[in-house]
């Protein structure tokens, strides 16, 4: 591994500083799981790594007001896992968020890690996207928060400025009626990234949600609001046409981890069983 | 004892974290080297310009091809093919073109990093195919095998087996099929380790190796020092599957060990482990000729197996492969082609089954291909054409050894052949023999100490098989002590008597009767003693396990040597030998010893939107002959059953046009974990006390991962229809497969 | 700013100061400067588990920390485990069961069963399946490294 300094400040104002400093050379650890492989591969090579786990105003931990549940940015998965406001809330993303790594992984990862690190594969975002997650980002000039889909720019690209970091992913609780699923198709049933990953969710309105990971640059988001996909006694053939038309706007590559035509194929086939058990728990709901 | 589930010898150090593995050797000194590399396969290299890495603090000396003697020094178990570094140009991704070596690993890989080397790409051949092509590059310069008349090619050696006559056998089906089994790696836990260093006029080496005193040999020769100034550690491997079986870079480090004077130590990253080791790829051709009633007429078979850039043992390997291909069954005509092909990549060697995964893919897909054909269930192909005790095999070499229709009947009774499916799910079974070790010499010492205690010196390594605690067994047995009383010295050529190697399942029925014959003479010379002392006569003295007994006398062996030897005490030290001759005219070398056969049988689930699979039951039936610890027996049986459902599922290296690994790591390279058993997992074991070892032991250890593959395969045919030629089954290939036949693709009847 | 670390941290039960270099995982840290040889070393990448160590009475992968992480922390590595020379229930029962080939996952996969057991003392197969499913071992097949666990737990004896 190259030389680089290490810092644990104890105050956010500190990491803005050092941010400010550095730029680009500088690199924010909070977990570090995939920081550390890139350190040793030396795929990522900073001047100074920040770690964000002193910082008095990131402490992990997750908390709720006003019907909005924040998640705070050195919260690792774990504990995001546990949490019972999540797992009520918010069933998909702890279904998700248990999906990333071994247990090892998940007691240090964070979620604005796997947020941060923008890989098109991330297991989380899907789950976020549905739930319309905020990112609470603060640099020099304040405050401010983007809705996940606006901070995600690409593979390993964020719209976090040079100053910046991600400091909570804020959620705001679903209206009654809505149900969400996560499921991801991989390599072997253990511990692997995913080939392809889908949340759905259809609210009380009849509003169905599809995110799709690893099928594009970033996970989307799409939306079916006629009511089709909802409808449990809609025509299945119609259905597939809606999903087809959904999953159509993935950009799916070939790689070690699946052809194309196989995620294109996989999407497809996750997306209605996801739909399936969604519209069917929302029956019984 | 024997027979017995003995607790792990060497298990306290293991669960404790006190084992000491090579890379938890720390000497006085060491100084730590890293590889230079290129970022391709082949590359002509021009120039390498050390003088930045020269100047990291700490860099002690940095080592290219041009400081070694001329001709560079080449070694390899079966030709003196691979240099000790690159030379003119690399053959393959990871082959080092320079090593550094420096105070501490951090300035080592920075200095690595800092080395220019000047190159320029060439063409590789990565591929069966680009391997037989006469216009494709020659892997290996013609000068190094001069009379070959194949030198100018990269068929590196072709071998013609077989019997009977092909031609002329009629038949009533005949199935030819092509079927390919990729690369894969051994990915041992534990990445290979070296350690060198000068020790007065010798040297000292440390390696996880297999084969110590085949590494002792390879660098006496390599540096020119006689055996006597070699010495090899070798700590127990952690995990080795064939991988540590010879010289990796042990000869490197010895000539920097002798450049810097010092203790010189590597421990390959996992990645590094991946460029050094794989099993060979195979793609093979068989037409199969059937009877109606399923009786196998003939098999006329040719494997092209894509070894490295060097031999390493792998035209070993495709050799056996080749001359057991036609597996457990009478087969009255073969005819048997074998080519091992040079290519630029990662050198092959060694890989638990030794060859037969690969070609019992092959020929039990043929036979359930026949089996769909003809109408005939595949358990009953089986049954009908297996070969029963004393039939042959191959003709005029070991016949049948064991009971093998046993063995698969149990196998099919614990699946429930036979009985309903539900819907989606298929079963397999299928079989396989792998020729066991042929030549080979173990010697081993047996030191009965004053006090009764027993030191075993062993040059067996225990790299997980539990070998240590067997051949404490078998001493225990033998002289009637305890375990706890017993210890077992291995990995050391400088005070432990010869062993040819560990591998082929060999040490139990190998070193295992050495001991056993050492214990024996222990027991003579306390007879002896017993004679002399109390003036006895031949057959008045009978020495039990711990007691001797003569008319009115019963001395445990302590008390009697106690009696003989008073205060100036003594040992009794006995020797005991096991040799397996080499036989010229033998295609191998020697007839094998025993066959480790298997019975595989497996009951899976398929999801035919996604080709998931889910296998619900696995049975393994080994027949052991005699299971001497019965639990380590099955726990071996069940990871190799484990590490086939890998190779089976998940494993295969992939190349890129550079020939660089594109899933190089454990991130894309997948292995099974604890969430990809089999829901139910069962190791059964045949034990009829036919084996040529102690108590009638046969090998065990391979058996496991022979047959997963074909019986997997078989099972997803039934469940789907579809029928895979190739390796792995990921759930894409299985969606692909059945998507095909969805689409009327090649239309393949449902199982019988 | 410096590319060294002072780190203070409480191992095993002792407290333990070192300086390294800032870059220093914690598993090189342990392996080299600590002397602790126990804990192992294969993907170097969080994959294989073989590196699992205690931190702050969490189960990680110490090859993902730097070593200047757990300046202040509490960390436990498989010396620390059993107590006055005695194997702790759950090394007995890796033993027992027969759960030990070449050993070398063997530290990691104890360290990380351990920590299973602190949170569910009594486990399900599948708890057991979910919660090593990040320690790879080669050699012997998890069946019964899983019965050591439950064994460990006072679950019955599954190893039949």
């Amino acid at each position: 591994m190259h030389g680089f300094a290490f810092v644990a400040p104890t105050a956010q104002a500190e990491v803005t500083g050092l941010l400010e400093e550095h730029g680009s050379e500088a690199r924010l650890l909070a977990g570090g799981t995939d920081l550390v492989v890139g350190l040793r591969t030396g795929a990522i090579r900073p001047r100074v790594v920040v770690d964000l786990k002193r910082v008095a105003e990131l402490r992990p931990g997750l908390s709720d007001a006003g019907g909005r549940l924040a998640i705070s940015a050195t919260t690792p998965l774990s504990r995001v896992v546990r949490d019972g406001r999540v797992r009520q809330w918010f069933p998909a993303l702890a279904e998700a968020a248990a999906t990333v790594g071994s247990i090892q992984i998940r007691n240090r990862a964070t979620l604005a890690g796997n947020i941060c690190n923008a890989s098109p594969a991330a297991d989380t975002v899907p789950a976020l996207l549905v739930y319309g997650a905020e990112v609470v980002i603060a640099g020099r000039a304040g405050e401010r928060r983007l809705p996940l889909d606006r901070f995600l720019l690409g593979p390993r690209r964020t719209a976090l400025g040079r100053d910046e970091l991600v400091t909570s992913i804020e959620l705001a609780r679903p209206g009654a009626g809505t149900f969400a699923a996560f499921g991801r198709l991989t390599r072997r049933r253990g511990v692997d990234l995913a080939t392809i990953s889908v949340c759905c969710s259809v609210d009380a309105a009849g509003v169905t949600r599809f995110a799709f990971g690893a099928v594009a640059p970033t996970p989307f988001l799409v939306a079916d609001e006629s009511g089709v996909l909802a409808d449990p006694d809609a025509d299945p053939e119609t259905k597939d046409r809606v999903l087809a038309e959904l999953t159509g706007l993935a950009r799916p590559i070939s790689d070690v981890r699946g052809s194309r035509e196989y995620r294109q194929a996989m999407l497809m086939v996750v997306s209605r069983r996801l739909l399936r058990s969604v519209v069917d728990g929302r029956g019984k709901g | 004892m024997i027979g017995t589930s003995a607790r792990r010898v060497g298990g306290v150090e293991r669960v404790t974290g006190r084992q000491r593995f090579t890379g938890d050797v720390r000497l006085a000194g060491m100084l730590h080297v890293k590889l230079v590399t290129l970022d391709c396969a082949r590359a002509r290299i021009a120039a390498v310009d050390t003088g930045a890495a020269s100047g990291v603090p700490g860099v002690r000396a940095i080592l290219t091809a041009a400081d070694l003697p001329r001709p560079i020094p080449r070694y390899g178990p079966t030709y003196r093919d691979r240099p000790v570094l690159a030379v003119g140009e690399t053959k393959f991704h990871g082959e080092p073109v320079a090593a550094v070596v420096a105070e501490t690993e951090e300035a080592a890989e920075e200095a690595a990093g800092l080395v220019r080397v000047a190159c320029e790409e060439l063409p590789a051949v990565l591929t069966v195919a680009s391997a037989l092509d006469p216009s494709a590059p020659l892997v290996q310069d013609p000068e190094l095998r001069p009379d070959d008349l194949l030198g100018r090619t990269n068929i590196r050696r072709e071998w013609h087996f077989g019997w009977g006559d092909v031609a002329a056998a009629g038949a009533d089906c005949v199935v030819d099929e092509v079927y390919t089994f990729p690369m894969v790696t051994h990915f041992a836990i534990e990445p290979h380790a070296f350690i060198a260093a000068p020790d007065r006029d010798g040297l000292i080496i440390w390696s996880s190796i297999q084969h110590p005193y085949l590494l002792q040999a390879a660098i006496a020769e390599v540096v020119g020092l006689p055996l006597s100034k070699v010495r090899v550690f070798a700590p127990d491997p952690g995990g080795a599957f064939g991988g540590k079986q010879h010289a990796k870079f042990e000869p490197l480090l010895a000539f920097l060990a002798l450049r810097t004077g010092r203790p010189v130590r590597l421990a390959l990253t996992l990645e590094e482990t991946f460029q050094a080791v794989r099993r060979s790829a195979f793609e093979i051709r068989v037409r199969s000729g059937f009877r109606s009633d399923g009786t196998i007429a003939f098999h006329d078979t040719e494997c092209n197996a894509l070894m490295g850039a060097y031999a390493d043992i792998a035209p070993r390997v495709i050799a056996k492969s080749g001359y057991l291909i036609c597996g457990p069954y009478r087969v009255p005509d073969a005819r048997i082609v074998v080519r091992a092909l040079l290519s630029h990549t990662t050198p092959a060697t060694a890989f638990r089954g030794f060859g037969t995964p690969q070609v019992a893919w092959a020929i039990e897909s043929q036979m359930d291909e026949a089996a769909r054909r003809l109408g005939v269930d595949r358990l009953e192909i089986r049954l009908k054409n297996l070969a029963r005790r004393g039939d042959e095999v191959v003709p005029g070499d070991r016949p049948a050894d064991g009971d093998w229709a046993e063995a698969v009947s149990r196998a099919a009774a614990a699946i429930g052949w036979g009985s309903p499916l539900a819907l989606g799910r298929g079963r397999g079974i299928a079989v396989a023999i792998k020729a066991s070790a042929t030549t080979g010499a173990s010697y081993a010492i047996v030191r009965l100490h004053h006090d009764g205690s027993v030191t075993v010196m062993a040059g067996t390594s225990d790299m997980g098989q539990g070998a240590r605690t067997v051949l404490a067994q078998v001493a225990g047995q033998e002289l009637g002590v305890p375990l706890e009383r017993i210890a077992i010295v291995m990995g050391d050529t400088g005070s432990v008597p010869f062993d040819l190697q560990t591998s082929a399942s060999r040490s139990t029925v190998f070193m295992g009767t050495a001991v056993l014959n050492a214990c024996r003479e222990v027991r003579r010379q306390l007879a002896e003693i017993a004679r002399e002392l109390f003036g006895l006569a031949e057959g008045e003295v009978v020495v039990e396990p711990g007691i001797v007994r003569a008319p009115g006398l019963e001395l445990r062996y302590e008390e009697l040597l106690a009696q003989a030897w008073g205060p100036v005490r003594g040992e009794l030290i006995g020797t005991g030998v096991r040799r397996g001759e080499h036989v010229p005219a033998h295609p191998l070398g020697g007839p094998p010893a025993f066959y480790e056969f298997n019975c595989t049988a497996v009951e899976l689930e398929v999801d035919r939107e996604t080709g998931e699979m889910l296998v619900l039951r696995h049975v393994s039936v080994a027949d052991v002959g005699r299971a001497l610890n019965p639990a380590h027996v099955e726990v071996q049986d069940e990871g190799a059953a484990v590490m086939g459902l890998g190779h089976t599922l998940m494993e295969h290296l992939l190349l890129d046009e550079h020939g660089r690994i594109r899933n190089l790591g454990a991130l894309d390279y997948r292995i099974p974990t604890t969430k990809d058993l089999p829901l139910e997992l069962r190791s059964l074991l045949v034990e009829n006390g036919d084996g040529p070892g102690p108590y009638g032991a046969k090998g065990a250890g391979e058996g496991g991962l022979l047959a997963v593959a074909p019986a997997v395969a078989s099972a997803v045919a039934e469940a789907t229809g579809a029928v895979i030629r190739d390796l792995p089954l990921t759930p894409e290939r299985v969606w692909q497969a059945v998507e095909a036949l969805g689409r009327g693709g090649r239309p393949d009847p449902p199982a019988a | 700013m410096s590319e060294t670390a002072r780190v203070s941290l409480t191992l095993n039960g002792e407290p333990r100061t070192v300086e390294i270099g800032a870059g220093r995982t914690l598993l090189d840290t342990l392996r080299w400067e600590l002397d602790l040889t126990g804990t192992k070393e294969c993907c170097a990448a969080g994959e294989c588990g073989a590196c699992t160590v205690y931190l702050d009475g969490e189960a990680v992968n110490s090859c993902l920390v730097l070593a200047a992480e757990a300046d202040g922390r509490e960390v436990t590595t498989i010396e620390g485990l059993g107590s006055g020379g005695r194997l702790s229930r759950l090394q007995e029962a890796f033993l027992e069961t027969g759960a030990i080939q070449c050993g070398f996952c063997i530290p990691g996969m104890v360290v990380a069963a351990d920590a299973l057991l602190r949170e569910t003392p009594r486990p399900t197969l599948d708890e057991v399946l979910q919660g090593l499913s990040g320690n790879l071992c080669r050699c012997g097949g998890y069946t019964r490294i899983c019965a050591a666990v439950l064994r460990a737990a006072g679950a019955a004896d599954v190893t039949g």
